[in-house]
């Protein structure tokens, strides 16, 4: 009997050991988190946003090369690529490779930030109601610009034909939770990301606070609605959001236009900038446009064809210098630490966007001449008047040279290009030529049979 | 016998009516045929019943029996069986004979056991005899070419560093091509835990002398019930335990004396002098040596690279001799074993320190181990296995690095090491970073200290059902130590470095199993083995990086002035598996096996948690058939065939900082933005990723001829892998740029061949055994990807896993004595523009088959045993030969072999005309491609035992003494008539790979050592 008892414990034990031990086989890993809990709380969501700011702020994109390509492309003789890189010297040549990797980390960094701000966007839910609107706002503000800057590389121009009909970019607005064969989305057309931007933008400018940090605001995203506006030629809409953010209060400009660069926080006039620090960021135009002695590699050279757009007096000459090896620099990413944050949208753009759609659209008015005044002031030139003017257009035209003086190596030479509807004179490139806009990635098209190549690739 | 049962029928006719049977007493003693030795601990049963009894210490036994007609069995592991009937006699002694058939082993399985003969998978043995006191860190080494198709090459000779192991090919691209191991029946921590690139090797904390037997679980019926762990196949050790008897002890002491293999003809002063100069004229401005090139002259050149050149002093240095030194091996091995019935016990202890052949490289290791079993009851028995062990590796930078050790062959020969104008200090002006600097002021220790325990008990629940439970811990804790000094390279400018970092693996495993067998009317045998196992495995990580020493003589990171770096990491991983295992033999003719295990794992994807993973094989014993039987020779004949499937989990995912969970979607830390934190997505979810599989058939015969004198295995496989993971691209619109996926499929096959011949036997005897095997790998589908690897290794389609692709060296234009490459255009032409040759496949590492042979001989107590490993049809790349044989083109030293260059036209030669700077001939391309083939004299082992006339007289019970000789010869064409290269058993440790394979920098040779010993037992 005794004996018997045993062999039932041991059976018992055996069917226990052996039926008990499923073990449990979810682990969570340690130094990151599921995408399930990343967003669960508003705490997350909140640090989500802010890793949507950090790749947005890229040195592929708004830190660096959303501008410089913009320069490097459209150029005319104001400045001269030496770097040794292949793919902005293609972009330089204007003559471009479906390979380049310039191109292809635009687009794979700009979807990697919409993809960031669509997973905030995803999970509005669990933000407090009192700072969702917030919330809301940053992402579509990050959302809507990254559209308008790969609107503009990878399509043709709002006003190039129909852009109902043209190709844009692929138009992402959920976040990515799988990756199956519904990731292979066609491209919008130019219209529909346009629409996109615009709704963004002013859903963002309904939602922001006016002071928010060194994050977006209100007047961040009115500031970028004017210059939509102003590419698409929508001067009235583009008076209205650059005039909202001037008659705001809120900025304005450095005494000295140097005092408006180089600086590690925002100055009076920055409305929005990409904050740098020694731990964090880098500053992509320090990178090639300083000489090695300020911390770059010196890769672009600033000619005299740009330096004699300057009247002789006008202070903002004082910003071009010669290196140690003799060429000819910008001034305005000369930190050598590299640490300054990078202007991404001043005040000064605003009286200029404003005053040219006052120009173009109400012709010879003080109101223009006004604007005008504001940048021409600070550069130490005399006050402009009405009757330097002898018709609208050298208004517009005074507007355009202005830009170029003031905004220059800031990213504006392309868009201006096209909306400007002008010509390259050195390559005889019109605005509207196919080697203007960026061939889609060589990678992308390989892995995504919906995309079709732009024109001329 | 006829008359013994003629007489025990007439006997009951006469006492059957009388007395019905009657209980007695039988006793005897057993004893050894051979040496005349009692044997303890042998199982006597009376047939036909359940009584039996185990002799004692001494070999003596006492057994009731019913009847004059019942019958003893005396059986014993490695002796034959012996039947005996009692008849009228009241004392019995036996005499039993060793078994020296090998077929009737006993092989350990996975959870099990089984008789060599009933197998019907293809499992490789090595019994621990073999590998005793081999001169090496670890037993990967001590058993290369001892069993077939299993590829073991040492990627340097550094001690104590990572060792690839095929077995029966590569099955992986992306995950682990290495196998799983399981000691004493629970799954061992085998991963690298190196805070660089060059691999350690958690196997070296093992006393391999501890090891009873080794097996290797080669095709999937044997490794199946590994599941999804058992892709790249299973190692099995077992360690010894204790046998009845008087208390055994055992001394052993062995000497060691270690050289490199090989060493290579470098330039003297002399010849570098004329090397180039001859480069400089031939690149000067005028043509001549007073010339100049880059606007500076032949003295300005070597002021600036190689200063000293000039010094009175003639600096002749030969930096070869700085990096090696003379190895030395010093061990000490203590065991004690014995017990009763009732407890065994083996305790075993060891001290043994390395020193290899590169300046301060060495490798320690103390191990003890205490394995002991218990019966409770006849029906309980429980034990526990316990080892630690310290290991203590004093390691050198990777390969790649200017501080290793043998990066010293760089350097110019007309430099001086020294400071030549200070006593005692280290010249700071050599071409390259003098690595003596690191040598005396920089320190790399890794020390573990590991913990194998295993609890177990076994309960037999009724006849022939026992149930096995089982806990064991590994336990690593793995510290590694860096120092640099602020001479250094790496503690230049910041006061000197330091680095500390501590790794710990908990791995902890919990199995429950029934095994049931049965013998049916003597007809049917029927085996089934079925339970649980549950693995957990926790890996913490810590670091810390400090700057700044008031002093070198201050090291660790607490008298830094700036702390650096820092970090700490937790990574976990589980698997929870069912198994079983049924086998049934009819008639002793015809086996038949089943197997499968399903594995659930952390690692995979939520719909693809568990998976499944079975396998089926059949044996037919064709000798046991009747028809077969007056077959003379034919002593023992089966043929076998298995299917299975088994799973690679060993692989990681793309989070760098999270690599056990690559299925889910992650976010990581690294989002801050303007010093605020923030969190980015860092790996996409894919809830489909699961393991790769690999379907594996095997077919083989095993023979044995003229009474198992000759026995043999032969075996072909075909191995086919589906689902590999790889990493793809995905469109770049989803926020990611590649994913995890199962893509891809490749496969293996191959023939292994094994034959064991007992050539002589008796007083003087000798035998044989062989083994060889070819495997043909091939990459079928890899989703039109190329994946690179090593220098110039490459996976695609098509093509074995690693292959060499580049342009094809086509010599030297005797015309001018430009280095020419095929254009491979599909014509024959050549071009002194290596751009404008195409990229072709130029060679394999992996070899055609490899292979050993061995010889065993012995007379009157001496034993010679003599093992020639090979390995035949692979090439090695030497990246370093880009700087070592570029004739002259940069002020690195060169091998003699390029004074062989052109000189004048006319010139027949495959070394182009130096020129200093010229580039001519220095791209990668098949011109640094060697044929890696080798046959290497591995193991030499000459002893003599003592006889026991002797011994008696000593009172010891054996005493052996032995001088034994590691890797003494080596044949290869790999660095043949001088060229670069010390020895083709390399993968040079910073690019060693999936991929990455046969690749050679500046890798240490292996070691050619000769031991002396010996080996006291009382």
């Amino acid at each position: 009997m005794k004996y018997y008892n045993y062999r039932i414990i041991a059976m018992l034990l055996a069917v226990v050991l052996i039926a008990g031990c499923d073990g449990e086989l979810d682990i969570k890993p340690k130094q990151s988190i599921s995408s399930g809990v990343a967003l669960g709380d508003a705490d997350a969501v909140q640090a989500a946003l802010v890793g949507a700011y950090d790749e947005f702020t890229n040195g592929d994109l708004m830190n660096g090369d959303f501008h410089m390509h913009a320069d490097l492309l459209a150029d005319d003789g104001e400045l001269f690529w030496n770097g040794s890189f292949i793919g902005p010297r293609q972009i330089f040549n204007k003559s471009i490779l479906i390979t380049n990797g310039e191109v292809s980390e635009i687009w794979l960094e700009s979807y990697e930030t919409i993809n960031r701000a669509n997973l905030v966007l995803s999970a509005l839910d669990v933000v407090d109601a009192g700072d969702a609107g917030r919330v809301e706002g940053e992402a579509k503000f990050i959302r809507g610009v990254t559209y308008f800057f790969l609107v503009r590389f990878f399509g043709k121009d709002w006003n190039d034909g129909d852009p109902n009909s043209n190709a844009g970019v692929p138009l992402i607005t959920t976040p990515t939770s799988s990756i199956d064969a519904s990731a292979e989305v066609s491209r919008a057309t130019v219209g529909a990301v346009y629409a996109q931007v615009l709704s963004d933008l002013t859903d963002a400018a309904n939602l922001l606070p006016t002071s928010n940090g060194f994050f977006a605001t209100s007047h961040a995203a009115n500031g970028f609605l004017s210059r939509v506006y102003l590419q698409q030629g929508d001067f009235a809409n583009a008076i209205t959001t650059a005039g909202s953010v001037i008659s705001s209060g809120a900025f304005g400009l450095t005494s000295n236009y140097a005092d408006a660069f180089n600086s590690t926080s925002n100055t009076s006039e920055d409305i929005f900038a990409s904050q740098v620090s020694a731990q964090d960021g880098a500053n992509g135009l320090n990178t090639f446009y300083a000489p090695p002695e300020n911390g770059g590699r010196g890769d672009i050279d600033i000619t005299n064809v740009h330096l004699a757009l300057y009247d002789a007096s006008d202070d903002r000459l004082n910003m071009f210098y010669n290196d140690q090896a003799g060429a000819q620099r910008t001034g305005k990413w000369t930190d050598a630490t590299g640490n300054d944050n990078v202007n991404v949208l001043r005040l000064a753009e605003m009286y200029l966007n404003r005053g040219e759609a006052i120009a173009r659209t109400q012709g010879l008015v003080q109101g223009a001449i006004d604007d005008l005044n504001a940048t021409r002031v600070r550069a130490g030139l005399t006050m402009a008047t009405l009757g330097d003017f002898a018709s609208q257009q050298e208004l517009i035209d005074e507007f355009l040279l202005e830009r170029r003086r003031e905004l220059a190596f800031e990213g504006f030479t392309l868009g201006d290009l096209k909306r400007t509807q002008g010509t390259l004179t050195n390559s005889g490139l019109a605005w509207n030529a196919d080697a203007l806009v960026f061939p889609i990635p060589d990678r992308e098209m390989d892995i995504n049979p919906n995309l079709v190549q732009n024109p001329g690739y | 016998m006829r008359k013994s049962i003629l007489s025990s029928l007439l006997l009951l006719l006469f006492v059957s009516g009388i007395v019905v049977a009657q209980e007695r007493t039988i006793s005897g003693t057993v004893t050894s045929i051979e040496d005349g030795a009692s044997i303890p601990g042998v199982n006597v049963l009376v047939k036909g019943t359940t009584t039996g009894t185990i002799t004692d210490v001494d070999g003596r036994y006492r057994i009731q029996v019913g009847g004059e007609d019942a019958v003893l069995v005396f059986s014993y592991i490695g002796f034959e069986s012996v039947e005996i009937e009692v008849g009228a006699r009241s004392t019995i002694d036996v005499q039993m004979a060793a078994d020296v058939t090998q077929l009737s082993e006993v092989v350990v399985t996975g959870y099990g056991t089984q008789l060599k003969t009933d197998l019907t998978g293809n499992i490789a043995s090595v019994s621990g005899e073999e590998i005793q006191n081999v001169p090496v860190p670890s037993f990967e080494q001590a058993i290369q070419g001892r069993t077939a198709g299993v590829l073991i090459t040492n990627q340097n000779g550094k001690v104590g560093q990572g060792i690839d192991i095929r077995i029966r090919g590569a099955s992986s691209v992306s995950a682990s091509n290495q196998p799983l191991y399981v000691i004493d029946g629970v799954v061992v921590t085998s991963e690298s835990q190196s805070i660089n690139a060059a691999n350690t090797n958690p196997l070296a904390d093992l006393n391999f002398n501890d090891i009873e037997s080794i097996e290797i679980l080669k095709d999937a019926s044997a490794s199946a019930i590994y599941g999804s762990r058992a892709a790249n196949g299973v190692i099995l050790i077992t360690t010894k335990r204790g046998k009845v008897g008087k208390t055994k002890f055992t001394v052993g002491y062995q000497k060691g004396f270690s050289q490199p293999t090989n060493k290579v003809d470098w330039l003297d002063r002399d010849g570098y002098f004329e090397l180039f100069d001859e480069a400089f004229a031939n690149s000067s401005s005028d043509g001549t040596i007073n010339g100049t090139v880059f606007g500076l002259t032949r003295a300005g050149l070597y002021d600036i690279f190689v200063p000293g050149w000039d010094d009175p002093q003639n600096f002749n240095t030969d930096w070869q001799e700085l990096a090696f030194q003379d190895g030395q091996l010093d061990q000490i091995d203590v065991s004690a074993s014995g017990g009763t019935e009732k407890t065994r016990f083996f305790i075993s202890g060891q001290f043994s320190e390395q020193d290899g052949i590169l300046t301060k490289n060495s490798f320690e290791r103390n191990a003890g181990r205490i394995n002991i079993d218990h019966r409770a009851t006849d029906k309980l028995s429980f034990g526990l296995d316990f080892s630690l062990s310290r290991t203590k590796n004093n390691r050198l930078s990777t390969d790649n690095a200017f501080s290793t050790t043998l990066q010293a062959i760089a350097q110019a020969p007309v430099q001086s090491p020294f400071d030549p104008n200070g006593p005692g200090g280290l010249n700071q002006n050599t071409l390259y970073y003098n690595f003596l600097f690191h040598r005396d002021q920089s320190s790399f220790v890794t020390r573990v200290i590991r913990n194998l325990t295993n609890i177990y008990a076994n309960y037999e629940i009724v006849n022939g059902l026992t149930f096995t439970t089982k806990f064991g811990i590994d336990l690593l804790t793995q510290n590694e130590e860096q120092f640099f000094g602020r001479n250094t390279n790496t503690g230049q400018g910041v006061g000197g470095s330091g680095t500390n970092r501590w790794v710990q693996v908990a791995n902890y495993t919990f199995d429950n199993y029934l095994t049931y067998a049965k013998t049916i009317n003597d007809q049917h045998d029927v085996s089934v083995t079925g339970g649980i196992s549950y693995q957990r495995v926790r890996r913490d990580q810590t670091s810390v990086t400090g700057q700044g020493f008031p002093s070198d003589l201050f090291r660790q990171v607490a008298s830094a002035a700036n702390i650096t770096a820092g970090s700490s990491t937790e990574r976990d991983k589980i698997f929870a598996s069912y198994f079983a295992r049924a086998n049934y033999k009819l008639n002793n003719k015809y086996l038949f096996g089943l197997s499968g295990r399903i594995d659930g794992s952390s690692i995979f994807g939520d719909n693809e948690r568990y998976g499944f993973f079975p396998s089926v094989s059949a044996g037919w014993i064709v000798s046991e058939e009747s028809f077969l039987s007056g077959l003379g020779t034919l002593s023992f004949l089966k043929v076998r065939a298995s299917w299975g499937q088994t799973g690679n989990a060993f692989f990681t995912g793309s989070s760098a900082i999270d690599p056990d969970v690559p299925a889910l979607g992650l976010f990581d830390g690294n989002g801050a933005y303007g010093g605020i934190s923030g969190t980015s997505p860092s790996q996409v979810p894919n809830p489909d990723l699961k393991w790769e599989t690999t379907s594996q058939i095997d077919i083989g015969i095993d023979f044995g001829l003229f009474e198992d004198r000759i026995t043999g295995e032969i075996d072909y496989y075909f191995k086919d892998t589906e689902d590999l993971l790889l990493n793809v691209n995905v469109p770049g619109t989803t926020g990611f740029r590649t994913a995890s996926k199962n893509v891809g499929n490749l496969e293996n096959k191959g023939w292994e061949i094994l034959l064991n011949s007992n050539n002589l036997v008796g007083e003087f005897s000798w035998s044989t055994n062989f083994n060889i095997a070819f495997n043909d790998n091939k990459i079928t589908n890899l989703d039109g990807q190329v994946l690179t690897g090593g220098f110039i290794n490459e996976a695609q389609e098509g093509q074995p896993i690693g292959v060499f692709v580049g342009p094809e060296y086509a010599g030297v234009d005797p015309a001018n004595g430009d280095a020419l490459y095929f254009l491979n255009d599909g014509t024959e032409g050549t071009t002194n523009n290596v751009n404008a040759a195409e990229q072709v496949v130029i060679g394999s590492p992996l070899p055609d088959f490899i292979g050993g042979f061995g010889n065993n001989f012995a007379y009157k107590g001496i034993e010679l045993s003599v093992l020639l490993q090979f390995v035949y049809g692979n090439d090695v790349y030497n990246g370093g030969g880009r700087f070592q044989e570029t004739n002259g083109d940069f002020f690195d030293n060169n091998t003699e072999y390029q004074l062989n260059r052109w000189q004048n036209p006319g010139d027949i030669t495959d070394v182009p005309q130096a020129r200093l700077f010229g580039g001519n001939g220095t791209a990668h391309s098949s011109r640094y491609l060697q044929d890696g083939s080798y046959m290497r004299l591995k193991t030499v082992v000459l002893s003599y035992n003592l006889p026991a006339s002797v011994l008696s007289k000593i009172g010891m019970e054996s005493a052996r003494v032995y001088v034994s000789g590691q890797n003494l010869l080596t044949w290869t064409a790999y660095g043949d008539d001088g060229r670069a290269g010390w020895d083709p058993e390399v993968n040079t440790d910073f690019l060693a790979g999936n991929i990455g394979l046969g690749n050679d920098f500046y890798a240490a040779p292996q070691a050619r050592t000769i031991t002396f010993g010996a080996t006291l037992g009382f």
